[in-house]
């Protein structure tokens, strides 16, 4: 952990919504978030990535208020978590990653207690739970008590609970986790939607959730933000072989070692060759097979996946 | 609002779980149904008890005849000397004899006139058995001064007298076991409120601006609910086993109601200090089950050690009985039970005060 625990003087910016200045907590001697610092602009879904126990939803509950920092501060809309709390749980909408609802009270109940606690008015409140419950497919169950729902169904009332009143910043801690593909991919869909307009915090341990969802990720390990960026960007960061694969007629031996002789690794099969190399061009590779009397059909580089990029990373693989 | 919304979720959790609700109304219903069957039925014990009329006034006469006799638990005989009584009593065939003094007529007219007078009867008893005699010296005690506190009109003669000629056992009991159901809100209400916070229910509400007043607020409204439910139950049945309330049925009302509060207010505190459900229910029932027993709820605590006795004063129930049975049975007012029912109400907001700054620790660890 960093040997300097006090709040740095780091000015504080209008466009951002969300900053953390050496965010530290400890449990006893565990460091469970140790130091991070990050800026997330308004309107940018920033995922956090890492694996269970990273501090993920130690930082999720320190930026909602929940949990005191240890050291270190952060700001929500300019508001500072340690002196305004109450200013920032009025602007803050959060979904937690234990489905923690009343059993025995229904959807739109739900809606409505968390719509009044934020002084919404009655027909507002009617009419955007109601779109809610529509846009999230929970219409038809409304009235139905929440213990008669599937997993999916209450993590997705979760989500809408965190909606509700409009909120400026919203936390999402593992919106997905444990459920199946196509409940998923109903709360990606729905997260889509909200892109843009809100400043989204979303944690997860799914790879496929950060990449097709954020705008950023900060990849997060034992309490430390270890890599920082878009998608891309990380992928890149990290590669230090680069594949092409190419599609083509008339691979024949020859065409095979003079490539061999090039470059560092070649693979064929089915008409399907395979270069890499650190030093790839694109055009080069394509010329020199062209030249050697190969018609190419189709050629691409393999992007790296964000597991190998997790992996380099933090020397360990993400679990499931 | 914010607290009328948090208590009405509390209140639909609570009465759409028939096991909750089940236990919170079925509970008390069966306990006072069953002591109703033991205590309140034709099993109302008999105890000889002697009489020595020494006034000879009409009105030492109405007493012996109007009030003592009507008295299901005493076999009255009358004496015209203490020592045959005594010479019962020892035999066996008396447990107690009473005498009543010259100038008792006297003393209780000046009562029914406004003037308060010390009414002096003297009652011999077999203290061999410690739970009988207890018992007999508070029934005589209750008969008396309800007979005494009578006002009526000055010809004594035009008007039939009109007391309570019924004290039976459920009457001294009944306020007691009504003070024990309403103790066992201690642990109803520190389990609603654990039951939230171990199921992250109250976290999830900390990230909305739900202040801990709110939420206290909240938590009571329904809990207070519920102990107005549990009240009129318990007093609909004592009513029905036979207990009548001599007193004012809404100061007797009021005193429960403020025991009840009391409670709610000890099982938030537990409830504070509490992480889950099974640290706080072992807590609870440590707590109020030793109370219940030296509060008095089933048996009289005159016959506990001193030491004891301070400890019990220390706590409200003690007081809560003592006040509850001298509106019930004595037909005592506000004035009467003061000092009990303010020892109520401090405690009351006390444990709400503790409540509230400990909840308040707890919301952001």
């Amino acid at each position: 952990m960093s040997s300097n625990l006090a709040p740095p003087a780091r000015e504080k910016d209008d466009t951002f919504a969300i900053q953390t200045f050496q965010l530290t907590r400890l449990f006893g001697s565990l460091v469970a978030v140790d130091g991070i610092e990050l800026n997330i602009k308004k309107g940018e879904l920033f995922a956090l990535l890492g694996p269970n126990g990273a501090g993920k939803t130690t930082t999720i509950n320190m930026l909602c208020c929940l949990l005191k920092p240890t050291a270190g501060t952060a700001t929500i809309m300019g508001y500072d978590i340690n002196q305004q709390p109450f200013k920032i749980k009025e602007i803050i909408g959060v979904s937690p990653q234990e489905t923690t609802i009343s059993e025995h009270l229904n959807a739109q109940e739900h809606l409505n207690l968390i719509g009044r606690i934020h002084n919404i008015n009655a027909k507002e409140l009617k009419s955007r739970s109601q779109k809610l419950l529509e846009t999230m497919g929970l219409a038809e169950r409304a009235k139905d008590q929440v213990r008669k729902y599937s997993g999916g169904m209450k993590r997705r009332l979760n989500i809408m609970m965190a909606l509700i009143h409009n909120p400026e910043v919203i936390f999402l801690d593992e919106p997905t986790l444990g459920l199946d593909p196509q409940a998923r991919r109903a709360i990606w869909d729905y997260i889509l939607q909200l892109k843009g307009e809100k400043t989204i915090l979303l944690t997860t341990h799914y790879m496929d959730e950060a990449d097709s969802l954020s705008d950023r990720i900060g990849i997060m390990d034992e309490g430390k933000i270890v890599a920082l960026g878009t998608s891309r960007e990380l992928r890149m960061r990290v590669v230090e072989k680069r594949t092409m694969i190419i599609y083509a007629w008339n691979l024949t031996q020859k065409v095979i070692n003079e490539m061999q002789s090039k470059y560092a690794e070649v693979k064929v099969s089915d008409g399907t060759m395979l270069i890499t190399d650190k030093q790839l061009d694109f055009k080069t590779v394509v010329d020199q097979l062209h030249s050697l009397g190969a018609m190419v059909r189709s050629a691409y580089f393999k992007e790296p996946t964000l597991d190998e990029v997790f992996l380099q990373i933090t020397g360990k693989e993400l679990r499931e | 609002m914010r607290i009328l919304e948090l208590a009405s979720r509390n209140l639909k959790e609570t009465y759409r779980d028939p096991l909750a609700l089940g236990f919170l109304l079925g509970f008390p219903l069966l306990f006072m149904l069953l002591f109703g069957a033991m205590f309140g039925g034709d099993t109302v014990p008999h105890y000889p008890v002697g009489v020595i009329d020494e006034d000879n006034t009409p009105l030492s006469q109405a007493f012996v005849n109007d009030a003592l006799a009507k008295v299901e638990v005493f076999k009255l005989s009358t004496y015209n000397d203490t020592n045959a009584a005594f010479d019962d009593l020892k035999l066996g065939d008396l447990r107690a004899y009473v005498v009543i003094p010259q100038g008792f007529g006297e003393e209780v007219s000046q009562n029914w006139q406004g003037k308060e007078t010390n009414i002096v009867l003297q009652m011999t008893y077999d203290e061999s058995d410690i739970q009988v005699s207890q018992q007999l010296i508070s029934i005589m005690n209750t008969v008396t001064r309800s007979f005494a506190r009578i006002e009526i009109p000055v010809t004594i003669n035009a008007n039939p007298i009109h007391i309570e000629t019924k004290i039976t056992y459920v009457d001294f009991i009944a306020p007691g076991i009504i003070i024990f159901g309403l103790l066992i809100m201690i642990p109803t209400s520190a389990r609603i409120m654990v039951r939230d916070k171990e199921k992250g229910v109250l976290s999830r509400l900390l990230t909305t601006p739900t202040s801990p007043v709110d939420f206290i607020s909240g938590y009571s409204l329904c809990l207070v609910a519920i102990a107005i439910a549990q009240i009129i139950i318990f007093m609909a049945i004592a009513w029905g086993f036979g207990m009548d309330y001599v007193g004012s049925v809404w100061l007797a009302f009021l005193i429960f109601f403020l025991t009840g509060l009391c409670s709610i207010g000890i099982g938030m505190v537990i409830a504070s200090l509490s992480k889950s459900e099974n640290q706080a229910e072992p807590l609870c029932w440590l707590f109020s089950m030793p109370l219940a027993m030296l509060s008095g709820c089933w048996f009289s605590i005159d016959m506990l050690p001193s030491y004891l006795k301070t400890i019990a004063s220390a706590f409200p129930y003690a007081h809560a009985i003592s006040a509850s049975r001298g509106v019930i049975t004595r037909g005592v007012g506000l004035a009467g039970v003061s000092s009990d029912f303010l020892f109520l109400v401090v405690w009351t907001v006390a444990v709400f005060i503790i409540g509230v700054i400990l909840f308040r620790r707890s919301m952001r660890s």
